[in-house]
């Protein structure tokens, strides 16, 4: 059926696009705006450094996400060693441990007096050791902290791509006498190219989003100086400028990253669906390579953090009791659930919209709408604040009450970020209805509202527990917009760690972050086997 | 007021600028016949289905059901309201439901209506007893047909369309099926329109067949005129059932052929004398008889169980085929000379 004229659809998948395009529009129209002599001065001075701190924190990051990320895929999807089903998906955990954290743990760790130290001494007797202790922090302990927390995105995306690999490419490379070593190399490798690209590429989004880490060893780079020239210099203008800057970044990141992911869906498996491939059976010291480099990236990645901040939470029981965990597990469970409901019938409505009008010009907007997904949280957060302040002079509605410090206010800005999420997954569940399921359906007599609850809410509904899943580990990790939209005395896992942390309180930080990384752990875990794509 | 139970007036059905069938004219005269529509692939025979379903527009002419317009170049009757069912060629089955259940869907509409066939009388008729509880991606192609067909038909519609029913359902299956189905149709008493290209499947399952060729409905008639008085040589070479062999016409009831000598026969439409045609030669139009002296070179022979079917080399290179019974005493080899009873005797002589 053909609808031709603007309807309930257009409108609806219209307004929902342009909530998510508002924000860089604000950031755009601000770049040209009059701002404090505060700006001049900082581009002749620090923006520079600014800058080349952001460049220097991206390579080492996606250097050694590349190498943990593809190393480990590799070894789970073609070698079979003891353990191998464990790491397959214990090493998807990391995404439970936000960067910042991870930095809390490390500096717990290798600090004076720390965790290293109080190891020393109970094994060896008391000494000075803190001058052994290599002290891991700044731009080091940034990279460090941000890669382990990140490498998931590149493991999972290249797993899926060897796994969709046909055995019968590595086959052939056999048989033309390739070595192992050389069949890797020469066909394994490229041909999951545009799986590790789309990977690395959103590492590389995240790491120039990252805000937690950075300012916690205090590294200037665009995100923290954002923050700093709107809390600090209350300019907001100027932090706009930045922003602008670093959105130039992203959107380049943006458009690399969606090309490789277009290319990598020509992955898809032929009809015959996938042969399980025959994996490789590691003995003694090989398999011992392979255990040792997947162990220690589990360790490094999930354990470490855990131990540690369980330890710290044990050591320092009177801040558990201070906690007040009902109070902020309640406040994340509404702030999850609302913007949960939000997206999912937003979603919904775009591409069920889409659908039944059989429209380009809903699609082209449906696709600008995800891409919320790459602007940094604090950019959000601060051009979200700029435009609900001109929409305020504009309307004389008191709009800033109702938006900003308003848990109204913190569910738009998580939809802006995480819509590409939601929208992404129903659109990918729809895929999977063939359209002529739709005229089956009306042709047996359902309306077309009836063949939306009777077959496309059934068999959508698992893709939407997965989506819920996702959103909400993604919520309760956020933190610039939850930080800076948040009500008053309104308090996350998160920014609790965080106030705690940037306190200089790190002993504080370890109950709320280790409440934090359990919860997520369970949500991972429960949808593990849509990560791994093996449903 | 009309008397048919289907009326497609002068329909224009397109999907696409390229694929269009003009200016169609047909009827199903009485509630329970069943219309082949037979064209080569690509043709736009679905187009015709999801028009009728009103999955389509129409660009122009009426489509009238039980006297009521559904479709026509102003008026559109939503698929959902038209009690009309359609089973797609390619898997549609609701993919969140088993095989019972998606069967059971379509129970949901025309409750009321009294059917003499259960659900369950249908899973064991179409062979779907073993793969009832499985889900839609777990069956073959052919199953999910099948259970697309029980699905419609416990809808119960007043017009059931079939788009190429049994294209993944292998020959002998194939066969046993066309049996039931037209059996359960007869009985249920529903309108059908079956698209297909296979003729013989056409043959067998219709009351009535209409021709699609190049964009127009050439013949529409009972499958019978269609085989033995097809109106134009396109439906000939479509159905590629005979040749057509060059005659001058010698008198009321006789040809002379070049190939074949003396033809008789009785022509259906008359012919002047002294005109050339092109005589349409059918296999079972010749008989063979060792004794005779026209004599045509074996090419190829071809062996079908009841029947050989040998192809003959004329003088003018032409290639004629012509039935033996497979118990004929004596075979022929490829080269070997092959006889022909004279005078040729064809019952109704087709001539273009």
């Amino acid at each position: 059926m053909e609808i031709r004229r603007p309807n309930i659809w257009y409108i609806s998948s219209f307004f929902v696009s342009l909530l998510v395009f508002l924000p860089i529009l604000t950031v755009f129209f601000s770049f040209f705006e009059v701002t404090t002599d505060y700006f001049s001065l900082l581009k002749n001075t620090f923006l520079l450094k600014y800058i080349s701190n952001s460049i220097l924190l991206l390579v080492g990051v996606l250097f050694l996400t590349f190498l943990f990320g593809v190393g480990a895929a590799y070894y789970v999807s073609f070698y079979d060693f003891p353990g191998v089903n464990f790491f397959k998906w214990a090493l998807i955990l990391s995404f439970a441990v936000p960067a910042y954290i991870y930095a809390y743990s490390l500096t717990a760790f290798f600090e004076n007096y720390g965790t290293a130290f109080s190891i020393l001494t109970f094994l060896f007797g008391p000494y000075e050791y803190n001058s052994f202790i290599p002290k891991v922090d700044g731009l080091f302990g940034s990279i460090i902290s941000i890669s382990f927390s990140l490498f998931g995105y590149v493991y999972v995306l290249t797993r899926a791509s060897f796994y969709y690999q046909s055995q019968n490419l590595i086959d052939v490379g056999k048989n033309l006498g390739l070595s192992s070593k050389k069949n890797f190399l020469k066909i394994i490798l490229p041909s999951a190219r545009p799986a590790i690209i789309a990977g690395l590429s959103l590492v590389a989004m995240e790491t120039l989003s990252d805000f937690g880490t950075v300012s916690f060893f205090s590294i200037s780079t665009l995100t923290t100086a954002i923050y700093n020239a709107w809390i600090t210099f209350d300019d907001l203008a100027f932090a706009n400028q930045l922003s602008f800057i670093l959105l130039l970044f992203i959107l380049f990141l943006f458009i690399i990253e969606n090309y490789s992911r277009g290319r990598a869906k020509y992955h898809t498996p032929t009809k015959g669906g996938i042969k399980t491939k025959k994996k490789i059976k590691l003995n003694g010291y090989k398999s011992f390579y392979a255990i040792s480099f997947c162990g220690i990236l589990f360790f490094c990645s999930f354990l470490f953090p855990v131990f540690q901040m369980l330890f710290w939470t044990i050591k320092f029981p009177k801040y558990l009791q201070n906690l007040n965990a009902w109070d902020l597990g309640f406040n994340t469970i509404v702030l999850v659930v609302l913007s949960c409901i939000l997206m999912i019938i937003l979603s919904f409505i775009a591409n069920y919209g889409s659908r039944i009008t059989k429209s380009k010009f809903l699609d082209i907007l449906t696709t600008f709408s995800i891409s919320g997904y790459a602007i940094p949280g604090i950019i959000l957060a601060v051009a979200f604040i700029t435009l609900v302040s001109y929409l305020d002079n504009l309307f004389f509605i008191n709009f800033k009450s109702m938006f900003i410090g308003s848990i109204l206010g913190l569910v738009v800005a998580y939809f802006v970020r995480f819509f590409a999420l939601s929208c992404n997954g129903i659109k990918s569940g729809y895929l999977k209805i063939n359209r002529s399921i739709d005229e089956s359906a009306y042709l047996l007599g359902y309306s077309k509202f009836k063949t939306f609850t009777k077959v496309h809410i059934p068999y959508l509904k698992n893709s939407v527990f997965l989506i819920s899943i996702l959103i909400a580990v993604e919520i309760i990790k956020e933190l610039p917009i939850t930080l800076i939209l948040r009500p008053f005395n309104f308090e996350t896992f998160a920014t609790t760690a965080y106030i705690y942390a940037s306190q200089d309180l790190l002993e504080a930080a370890a109950a709320p972050s280790l409440f934090l990384i359990s919860i997520a752990s369970l949500f991972i875990l429960f949808v593990s086997k849509y990560i791994l794509t093996e449903d | 007021m009309s008397k048919n139970f289907l009326e497609i007036q002068n329909v224009t059905f397109a999907a696409s600028e390229k694929n269009k069938v003009n200016n169609v004219t047909f009827n199903i005269e009485k509630e329970g016949e069943i219309i082949c529509l037979l064209g080569p692939s690509g043709i736009g025979k679905t187009t015709i289905l999801r028009t009728i379903a009103g999955l389509e527009k129409v660009q122009s002419g009426k489509i009238i059901l039980k006297d009521k317009v559904i479709s026509s170049s102003n008026f559109h009757m939503e698929p959902e309201k038209r009690n009309i069912a359609l089973s797609f060629q390619e898997n549609c089955l609701f993919p969140h439901c088993n095989v019972v259940d998606n069967i059971k869907f379509g129970a949901e509409r025309n409750k009321d209506k009294w059917l003499n066939f259960s659900v369950q009388d249908l899973i064991d008729l179409l062979h779907l007893n073993e793969i009832q509880k499985k889900y839609p991606h777990e069956i073959s192609a052919g199953e999910a047909q099948r259970v697309s067909l029980a699905r419609s038909l416990m809808s119960k519609p007043d017009l059931l369309l079939l788009d190429e029913p049994f294209s993944n359902i292998d020959q002998s299956l194939k066969e046993e099926l066309q049996l039931k189905i037209k059996k359960i149709l007869n009985e249920v008493n529903i309108s059908t329109i079956i698209v297909t290209h296979d003729s013989y499947e056409a043959f067998y399952m219709a009351n009535k067949c209409g021709i699609i060729l190049d964009t127009s409905l050439k013949q529409f008639d009972v499958p019978y005129n269609i085989y033995h008085f097809p109106k134009s040589v396109e439906v000939v070479n479509f159905l590629k059932r005979g040749i057509l062999v060059e005659a001058e016409v010698t008198g009321e009831t006789t040809l002379q052929s070049e190939d074949l000598g003396t033809i008789i026969g009785n022509f259906i439409e008359k012919k002047p004398i002294g005109s050339i045609v092109r005589l349409l030669i059918q296999p079972e139009d010749l008989y063979h008889d060792d004794k005779s002296n026209l004599k045509l070179e074996v090419v190829d022979k071809k062996f079908r169980g009841t029947n050989f079917i040998y192809t003959l080399k004329t003088i003018n290179n032409q290639f004629i085929p012509v039935f033996v019974h497979s118990h004929h005493k004596h075979q022929h080899k490829i080269k070997d000379k092959f006889g022909i009873k004279k005078p040729v005797f064809i019952d109704h002589l087709v001539c273009f």
